[in-house]
């Protein structure tokens, strides 16, 4: 059951096309703050057979409109904008 | 906690060494070159991408950019600002000659220049505008432009190559393509690196 509190997630461009979303909300599993390195496995289990999982492997995260540099010293309380970053080719 | 509808928005953010600008509407060149013109500015390099018609011998029918606006808009705002940084700083060698030297001492004063430790500093740019477009962009139409203003020519050249080659690199910006004969459910997201 998921019982903590909501973040919403943004995708672009392929993590875009492959959830079908340009943006979600999520529960987390707990009200202990999560580690974002933990919030690959969840959206990939939210979009199975999406093609989403190879995606994120070359994606970055940004959480508050801040790029994340270390993925493992970053915690999601709940109330956080949490987007997947792909590989950018602006120009 | 408002809900996104949707990321990829128009946004601007101007200081005063320069402006980032994301816009669905088509770039006008000659408006955005206007507005890096100033009276000191000897010289205003200008680099204009638009959306070439093939890639690997497919026939591209038109483009579409889509940005984390919130945060390229930070990205470039920081790169305009690194460029005056870097520019300010580094000592143009490999190419300076003997009246880009004699800048030195005619051109404009930074603002910071009494925190400096030679007597002043020059301002070897004076604005920097970054434009880039979002949304579907036909072929043949200008993406990105990017006009940098400088006392002298080196200077603006310089900037401009390093500003385009940082907002290819590190502004949250996405170019899709969609080519002929092929589904645009399966258009390409292209990357930079």
């Amino acid at each position: 059951m998921s019982t903590g509190p909501e973040i919403t997630i943004l995708y672009f461009a392929g993590a875009s096309t492959a959830t079908k979303l340009t943006f979600e909300r999520l529960q987390l599993p707990s009200a202990e703050p999560q580690p974002l390195s933990s919030l690959s496995t969840l959206l990939v289990e939210r979009h199975p057979q999406s093609g989403l999982e190879a995606i994120l492997r070359t994606c970055q995260w940004s959480v508050d409109a801040e790029m994340v540099e270390d993925v493992e010293t970053v915690f999601l309380k709940g109330g956080e904008e949490v987007a997947v970053i792909p590989p950018v080719s602006g120009g | 906690m408002s809900i996104p509808l949707s990321a990829s928005v128009d946004a601007r953010h101007g200081t005063e060494l320069g402006v980032a600008v994301l816009t669905h509407q088509p770039l006008n060149n000659q408006e955005i070159v206007a507005s890096v013109a100033d009276d000191g500015a000897g010289a205003t390099a200008v680099f204009i991408g638009t959306t070439r018609n093939s890639f690997k011998g497919k026939v591209v029918t038109k483009l579409e950019y889509q940005a984390y606006s919130k945060l390229a808009i930070k990205t470039i705002t920081d790169i305009i600002a690194a460029a005056h940084a870097n520019v300010s700083s580094a000592p143009l060698t490999a190419h300076t000659h003997t009246p880009l030297q004699a800048s030195v001492f005619s051109g404009p004063r930074d603002e910071d220049s009494t925190t400096s430790t030679s007597a002043f500093r020059p301002q070897r740019l004076i604005r920097i505008a970054v434009h880039h477009r979002l949304g579907t962009v036909p072929v043949g139409e200008p993406s990105i432009v990017i006009a940098v203003s400088s006392p002298h020519r080196k200077e603006s050249f310089v900037a401009c190559e390093m500003v385009l080659e940082e907002v290819k690199k590190k502004a949250q910006i996405w170019k899709r393509e969609y080519y002929a004969g092929e589904k645009e459910d399966e258009a390409e997201w292209k990357a930079n690196a």
